[in-house]
């Protein structure tokens, strides 16, 4: 095994991982982070979209030796204080989630999107959210709590 | 498998050397190897991941030709404003590659030395006349790209050679990208292709298309081209188009749909030109 130190969620860790090992295992079976959902595990779906370096990828495909020295944010830093992000809470206002599998992937996607752009039309965001699949409700209600979050961000 | 980090060009060639003949792959982005990796297909022995070398990530302009580094990301490119002024199909093209995780990680150079005939960048490039510059412990060397993809996951890349950047230049004064996939998004092409066109005195003067997914490598399609330009009717434009493509049966499409559709969708495009 070999060590790694990354910064997750805004606290250095080093630990002990395989070579082969990816970021989203480590995530949830090392640090029982398990708010990042493991969907199709061969980087399809986005289920497992976290951020690194403020950037959205895919953890499935991202080998945690490859993180060395990068930080790592995850659906559980974003609620802060026990008060949800904007996104968070438009999901819920717009019932934009029914099972929530794929929602932690749509959240962390959503949440640099809107970063970047301040005021996005439906299809940026369509643009922007194409790499994350929700299989229960469809995307309508998902692309209106983006927009209404975008708007509670100004 | 083992894994390997060099922290440096020297560095990298000194594992190069060492592990010639050894079944290694170089981990540049990872969207393509890591997925064949987790599905258990492809198990290199060796990964070399050259991902934090310095250079090669910058994208920069010198008298009219456009450099563009090997470990560029695909969201760079579609963010950059001089690619979306001078090179609109790379532009393009980058619009509708994958989803913006993949597109945050997967790199240029990848996207070349995997060689897949379906690759989205792949048709704006061979239209820009993108020159790849390679380089080993033995010196360096500059290819044309259509002598440097050969097949399916076959490129002219050498034991112990890396492709470290690509260099292009636009000669037309219009060029567009289009792709047909099974979805808008995180969708391979069932094809894809790039037009570059001039025009004098309103009518074409220069016409260039580059097709993929349609045969072994991208395909210039030439005689379509010739034929538009001599003014000859639509049946011996799609006879062309037929002459120059080797589409096969794959699991997206059948080749005889891949022959239909770039004949209907060519025809439709060019019918919007003057003269």
């Amino acid at each position: 095994m070999i060590k790694v130190t990354l910064n997750i969620n805004d606290f250095d860790r080093t630990l002990l991982v395989e070579p082969d090992e990816n970021l989203l295992y480590t995530l949830r079976e090392r640090l029982l982070l398990t708010g990042t959902k493991k969907g199709c595990d061969q980087a399809s779906c986005g289920t497992c979209t976290v951020l690194m370096d403020k950037k959205p990828i895919l953890s499935c495909i991202t080998p945690t030796l490859r993180c060395e020295g990068k930080s790592i944010h995850t659906i559980e830093s974003v609620a802060k204080n026990g008060k949800l992000h904007p996104i968070q809470d438009q999901l819920v206002k717009h019932g934009g989630l029914q099972c929530g599998f794929c929602t932690p992937g749509f959240v962390m996607t959503s949440i640099e999107f809107l970063e970047e752009n301040k005021n996005p039309t439906e299809s940026e965001i369509k643009e922007a959210l194409s790499g994350n699949l929700c299989r229960c409700t469809g995307y309508k209600k998902i692309i209106e709590a983006v927009k209404a979050a975008s708007e509670d961000m100004k | 498998m083992r894994y390997l980090r060099p922290k440096s060009i020297p560095e990298l060639q000194e594992i190069l050397m060492k592990e010639n003949g050894n079944d290694y792959s170089i981990l540049a982005g990872g969207t393509d190897l890591m997925p064949r990796y987790r599905t258990g297909l492809q198990l290199p022995e060796i990964a070399i991941d050259i991902k934090i070398l310095p250079g090669y990530c910058g994208i920069s302009e010198e008298n009219g030709s456009i450099e563009i580094g090997a470990l560029v990301t695909i969201e760079d490119i579609r963010k950059n404003h001089l690619i979306q002024k001078d090179l609109p199909c790379l532009s393009q093209a980058c619009h509708e590659f994958a989803g913006t995780q993949i597109r945050n990680r997967a790199t240029i150079g990848g996207n070349i030395c995997n060689a897949s005939p379906a690759g989205d960048l792949l048709p704006g490039l061979y239209l820009y006349s993108a020159e790849l510059q390679l380089i080993s412990a033995f010196g360096s060397r500059k290819l044309p790209i259509e002598d440097f993809i050969l097949g399916p996951g076959k490129t002219a890349l050498k034991p112990g050679e890396i492709l470290v950047s690509i260099h292009l230049k636009n000669q037309f004064d219009n060029s567009r990208f289009y792709k047909l996939g099974l979805r808008q998004s995180m969708a391979i092409s069932v094809i894809n292709y790039a037009m570059g066109w001039s025009v004098v005195e309103k009518s074409i003067s220069k016409l260039a298309i580059m097709a993929g997914s349609v045969a072994p490598t991208i395909v210039s399609l030439d005689g379509c081209c010739k034929s538009f330009l001599a003014m000859e009717n639509d049946e011996s434009i799609a006879e062309n188009i037929a002459k120059d493509i080797f589409p096969i049966d794959d699991i997206r499409a059948t080749a005889k749909y891949r022959q239909q559709v770039l004949k209907n969708l060519i025809l439709h495009d060019l019918r919007k030109f003057p003269g």
